[in-house]
């Protein structure tokens, strides 16, 4: 890792860096990085809003001892483990990204798919802890605390599944026509977007006492 | 401060006024180089995010294990601080990690990374001066804080009853 993290930047480039515009940069990757830095400010209301009302007081049925924390409810061993999925669904996607480079369409292919598989194993995982919250009484009205966490979570679900009709759909288009690597690429930016807004959650929402 | 040149074969390429940004590419359009990380170093990175994640989640249960209730190697309020400091730290790592690597902006123009350093830094300003003017980062013992006022009941008081 410290080879790659000193390794010059001067000797690294991509053959899709040069494009016929004013900023040398293709308008659709561009255009992906400047919806990704807003992104960031929905991500960051979401994750702020989430932090103030967490503690709010609100009566959940299930939880009879503290009812002020919904955070009693969270099963971290099983978000951890949807968590390493999301992680592994983030390599999956950069190996599908220099496949494509490399014209190995059927590699491409592969990880793709696997990609979107990882992601929709990650979405299950997230229905799966929704409906135990409802089972347990919290619901998305329950009390102003869990409509942050619901809100923030969902958000980020509906990103997931977004990138998996995306990844779904280069996968179709690739039967059909020849997929260029920049849109490979670009879509695996939003997928790792995806990934790194995860990482914040899972640290802040579920770690962080 | 920047401007579109086009070389011998037709190439479009940016040369920037500081030196920096895409110039740097241009030389090397037409040899169709892939520069980057490598599969196997794609690898290496996921391994070391792995154990990252794998560590972040053992602190799940440091103030049992190392807190009063465990071996106490420390007070619970000292392991959970340290703990929620270690976690903010590995969070940061992971993020460059990600986004410097697998999403190539370490290797990336500088103004792809302009840009999305600037979303970046935009929202943790905007959202670090609303936690702070919401009173976030200390706890006055009223959970209410800036929701409106509860609603005031009257108590009639019956006089020599």
């Amino acid at each position: 890792l410290a080879e790659i993290a000193l390794e010059p930047v001067e000797d690294v480039e991509f053959p899709d860096d040069a494009h016929a515009t004013a900023t040398g940069i293709s308008n659709p990757k561009l255009a992906m990085w400047v919806y990704l830095a807003s992104d960031c400010l929905l991500f960051g209301g979401l994750i702020s809003t989430y932090l103030l009302y967490r503690n709010r007081p609100g009566e959940i049925p299930g939880l009879s001892g503290n009812p002020e924390r919904i955070s009693e409810l969270f099963d971290v061993p099983f978000t951890s483990m949807t968590s390493f999925i999301l992680l592994m669904s983030s390599l999956t996607m950069v190996l599908s990204v220099t496949s494509a480079m490399r014209d190995d369409i059927a590699r491409m292919r592969l990880w793709l798919g696997t990609t979107a598989l990882l992601g929709m194993l990650f979405l299950g995982g997230q229905i799966y802890e929704f409906t135990e919250f409802v089972h347990e009484g919290l619901g998305f009205t329950s009390n102003v605390s869990s409509s942050a966490f619901f809100t923030l979570t969902g958000f980020h679900g509906a990103h997931v599944a977004v990138g998996i009709i995306m990844l779904l759909t280069l996968i179709g288009l690739s039967f059909s026509r020849k997929v260029q690597a920049e849109a490979v690429e670009t879509i695996g930016l939003y997928w790792h977007f995806v990934d790194i807004v995860w990482v914040v959650i899972f640290t802040v929402v579920y770690l962080i006492p | 401060l920047s401007t579109t040149t086009q070389d011998a074969q037709g190439h479009f390429g940016r040369a920037d006024a500081d030196g920096g940004g895409d110039g740097r590419h241009m030389g090397h359009l037409d040899e169709g180089h892939t520069h980057g990380p490598t599969d196997s170093q794609y690898f290496t990175i996921f391994w070391v995010l792995f154990g990252i994640t794998a560590l972040e989640v053992t602190t799940y249960w440091w103030e049992d294990w190392f807190g009063q209730g465990g071996w106490k190697v420390a007070p619970d309020d000292t392991v959970r601080a340290f703990g929620m400091v270690l976690l903010l730290i590995l969070m940061v790592i992971k993020f460059a990690l990600i986004v410097g690597f697998f999403m190539h902006l370490r290797f990336d123009s500088a103004l792809l990374r302009r840009t999305f350093s600037f979303g970046l830094a935009l929202g943790l300003a905007v959202y670090l001066i609303t936690l702070t003017s919401m009173n976030f980062w200390t706890y006055n013992g009223n959970p209410w804080f800036n929701d409106p006022s509860p609603p005031i009941t009257t108590t009639t008081v019956v006089e020599g009853g």
